[in-house]
């Protein structure tokens, strides 16, 4: 193995490795909120990380520069936290309970209504 | 900051006339030693030097890249303890950023790390609520949020 | 050995993939299935960059992006739609 290789495989094992976090943290998060969080972080950064190996191997390996590979990088970075806020405001708005482990809700006081049947 | 640029630019076509050599090198040559002289004549022409803009916004990258392991190492650690004790919690950060540009840039940044999720602006855009997954004290990530991002931010865009 | 490490990688996103569409199937609200449907999408995109490079290829290019697009934008049109019925905005 040479050493480009070895950086790519280490780059895509790290990105394999978060994303089974994000899939843990599915199962172990009491609520929608939590589950989110997995979601779009360690999902989305494990992604980041093997587009980059995939980009640098096309790079120095076989010599070819991919744009279109780092415009994927670009949008996933660029769209990840938006479509959290939409979800985690959708679930607020619509009563989603969130879990018992919950110490404090600034939020309530923004949408007294759509609280009202939950607590 | 336009008139910089502007300036800047003349210099660097400048550069490349006097050369009588016009390719992209040459340009970018040019365009180093318009910025060196913008820095030696910045107390003549009263201005604020432009470049410091473009370093302030390095250093924010270079911020982010830090957060971003750091705090990514910390979730991984509470995800995979076996005792799985959290406190989640919606905090309120007040915010002193005015613009909706600035204020979508802190927002997008506090998504993206890891353990904090930025969910809904006030209706006056002064602060923004914080779903994070671990508040042992809520004043602490308040103030630590203010001295990373927002004061990183500002110094990029003031 | 290169073969076998990207090959390790691809068993952990697919016990990552199967768990999200566990989630869609069982979880008990609709933002519950979102999220998992947004995670099944963006995980896809890695499991087809390790494709890449596995099979040498650069022609898998345009179908990470279109994937991209489409998990974002299926995300936002749902996530939209739970919280008010209505896709558009009309007021």
């Amino acid at each position: 193995m040479t050493a480009i290789e070895w950086i790519v495989a280490i780059l895509c094992l790290i990105g394999g490795f978060l994303s089974l976090v994000g899939g843990i943290g599915f199962i172990r998060f009491p609520d929608v909120y939590g589950r989110t969080h997995s979601a779009t972080k360690s999902a989305t950064l494990g992604v980041i990380t093997v587009m980059v190996g995939t980009f640098l191997y096309f790079l120095l390996a076989e010599g070819m520069f991919s744009g279109k590979i780092l415009l994927t990088i670009l949008f996933v970075f660029l769209t990840a936290p938006l479509a959290a806020l939409m979800v985690s405001r959708a679930a607020y708005r619509t009563g989603v309970p969130l879990s018992k482990l919950t110490t404090q809700d600034d939020l309530k006081k923004k949408y007294p209504e759509a609280r009202k049947d939950v607590h | 900051m336009t008139f910089q640029v502007v300036l800047n630019t003349v210099i660097a076509i400048m550069w490349a006339v006097l050369w009588n050599s016009y390719t992209g090198v040459d340009f970018l040559l040019g365009y180093i030693v318009g910025i060196f002289i913008l820095f030696v004549l910045r107390r003549f022409l009263h201005f604020d030097f432009y470049m410091r803009r473009v370093f302030a916004a390095f250093k924010l990258i270079a911020l982010f890249i830090k957060e971003l392991i750091m705090s990514n190492i910390d979730v991984v650690k509470v995800l995979l303890s076996p005792k799985f004790d959290i406190e989640p919690g919606i905090i309120e950060v007040p915010t002193q950023l005015k613009s909706d540009w600035e204020l979508t840039l802190l927002a997008s940044l506090i998504s993206l790390t890891p353990g904090t999720l930025s969910m809904d602006f006030s209706e006056d855009k002064k602060s923004i609520f914080v779903h994070s997954i671990h508040v042992p004290d809520k004043e602490q990530m308040i103030r630590e949020i203010h001295d990373t991002f927002e004061k990183a931010i500002m110094e990029v865009t003031h | 050995m290169f073969k076998v490490l990207l090959m390790i990688a691809l068993f952990f996103m697919s016990i990552s993939l199967v768990i999200s569409f566990v989630r869609t199937v069982k979880g008990p609200t609709m933002p519950d299935r979102i999220v998992a449907l947004d995670a099944i999408g963006i995980t896809l995109i890695g499991v087809i960059g390790i494709l890449m490079i596995l099979q040498e290829t650069i022609a898998y290019a345009e179908v990470i992006l279109v994937i991209g697009i489409l998990a974002f934008i299926g995300t936002i049109a749902l996530s939209k739609f739970v919280e008010r019925g209505d896709i558009f905005d009309r007021d």
